[in-house]
């Protein structure tokens, strides 16, 4: 009972309050709006370029761009082109192809005014098409007695599995902060699913340019990128008033 | 900040769990070993014991790693080669040496002839060879104590059942 009191004096006191002629406003409005900036931001992975320097048997290059849909919504891709030599125990293979990922971005961050970083949730899907070499390997059998130094070499002739596509679908969670200004670095860590079955063939698919390691009998994936972006601001547009109002709340 | 520190942690997690990985040791397959079993030519179902059996490779120096030597057996097991399409093995009953160091007991010679088909079996393991179109001739001389052999399986995937019967 005691709150259905309360609510009818503070209804009352609203009612008294439209009597007057004019509303006391004892907290103006601020009325200057912030605008946020709108537009494209291009980029490089620079982890890819850094291990291409460094890594013999790798080359990669793949660029990321993504495009502000609205507040806190972007459409993000990704585009690269991988090449990767790979010595296992009793083989070995190249990879190389070129990958498409499309998807969305979240962010979440809540900026102070001025700021335009992100950290941001998203999805993508993936699409790679690739080729693999093998290019020598053994025949593994553990019993040493024909072959008593190690594995018996079954070739050393390259043979080519052309061809091959994959597809996955990949989680993100990555960040982007503006360094300078329109200049951003940003790291995004990812968690693939792959479609594509891996191990169907005389020699299954070991590794995909953009979705990385594929595990044996797994069909998840992980990886990660460093990127550095241009923002390239198209057009400027409010910041909605309701959001406004609802983290005024929060704090 | 606070969802800043769940994402560290998040990212953290991820990257501890890909690290730890199944993919290097070979535990699914392996080139599997040919069995053979003795049986009394005179009745048989039944098995026999070779006596004193030791077992050769052809072009080996060194008797097969995968039975014991100079026992009495009745079954062993013997790899066959992963680079070639024919393997050969002296298999000697009641086998001794004399002072000299020479071999004493009764040699036959066996070659095994085989198609070999190379199977990815996993990541770590690579390519293993399986056989098929298994046969056996046993060269004749002038005192052969095997008397004949029979291939019971043609296919060779694993060592858990017997492939080649030898009768004597």
């Amino acid at each position: 009972m005691l709150r259905y009191s309360i609510s009818f004096i503070v209804l009352l006191s609203v009612v008294s309050g439209f009597a007057q002629d004019k509303p006391i406003d004892t907290q103006p409005k601020d009325t200057v709006v912030y605008k946020q900036s709108y537009g494209i931001r291009v980029g490089l992975d620079l982890s890819r370029i850094i291990i291409s320097s460094l890594d013999d048997n790798y080359t990669g290059l793949e660029l990321v761009a993504d495009y502000r849909l609205t507040e806190d919504l972007y459409i993000a891709a990704e585009l690269g082109n991988e090449n990767k030599t790979q010595q296992e125990d009793v083989y070995n293979f190249n990879t190389s192809g070129s990958y498409l990922k499309v998807g969305i971005d979240r962010n979440t961050y809540a900026n102070w005014y001025g700021e335009q970083n992100l950290i941001f949730y998203g999805g993508r899907f993936g699409f790679s098409t690739f080729s693999n070499t093998l290019n020598n390997y053994q025949i593994f059998d553990n019993n040493r007695y024909w072959n008593p130094e190690g594995f018996a070499t079954a070739s050393e002739t390259e043979e080519e599995f052309g061809g091959r596509t994959a597809s996955w679908i990949e989680a993100v969670l990555g960040t982007k902060v503006e360094l300078f200004p329109n200049i951003y670095l940003g790291a995004s860590i990812r968690l693939g699913f792959l479609f594509t079955d891996a191990q169907d063939g005389r020699f299954p698919i070991l590794f995909v340019p953009g979705f990385n390691k594929v595990t044996w009998d797994s069909k998840f994936g992980v990886g990660y990128n460093y990127s550095i972006s241009y923002f390239l601001p198209l057009y400027k547009k409010n910041r909605k008033v309701k959001k406004i109002a609802a983290e005024g709340e929060e704090q | 900040m606070k969802k800043l520190g769940y994402g560290v942690i998040l990212f953290l997690y991820i990257l501890g769990a890909a690290s730890c990985e199944k993919d290097d040791i070979c535990v699914e397959g392996n080139t599997p070993l040919m069995v053979i079993e003795f049986f009394d030519i005179n009745n048989p179902d039944t098995p026999k014991n070779v006596p004193k059996l030791r077992v050769v490779g052809q072009g080996q120096t060194v008797t097969v790693n995968t039975s014991a030597d100079r026992t009495d057996l009745n079954k062993i097991t013997v790899p066959l080669k992963t680079a070639e399409d024919s393997t050969g093995f002296f298999l000697i009953s009641n086998s001794a040496s004399n002072e000299d160091g020479f071999e004493i007991g009764n040699i036959d010679t066996i070659t095994f002839n085989y198609a070999r088909l190379e199977e990815f079996k996993s990541r770590a393991c690579g390519f293993i060879i399986t056989y098929e179109d298994l046969n056996g001739s046993l060269q004749t001389d002038t005192d052969n104590w095997i008397k004949d052999i029979e291939i019971i399986r043609s296919e060779i995937i694993n060592a858990d059942s017997t492939h080649v019967k030898i009768f004597h």
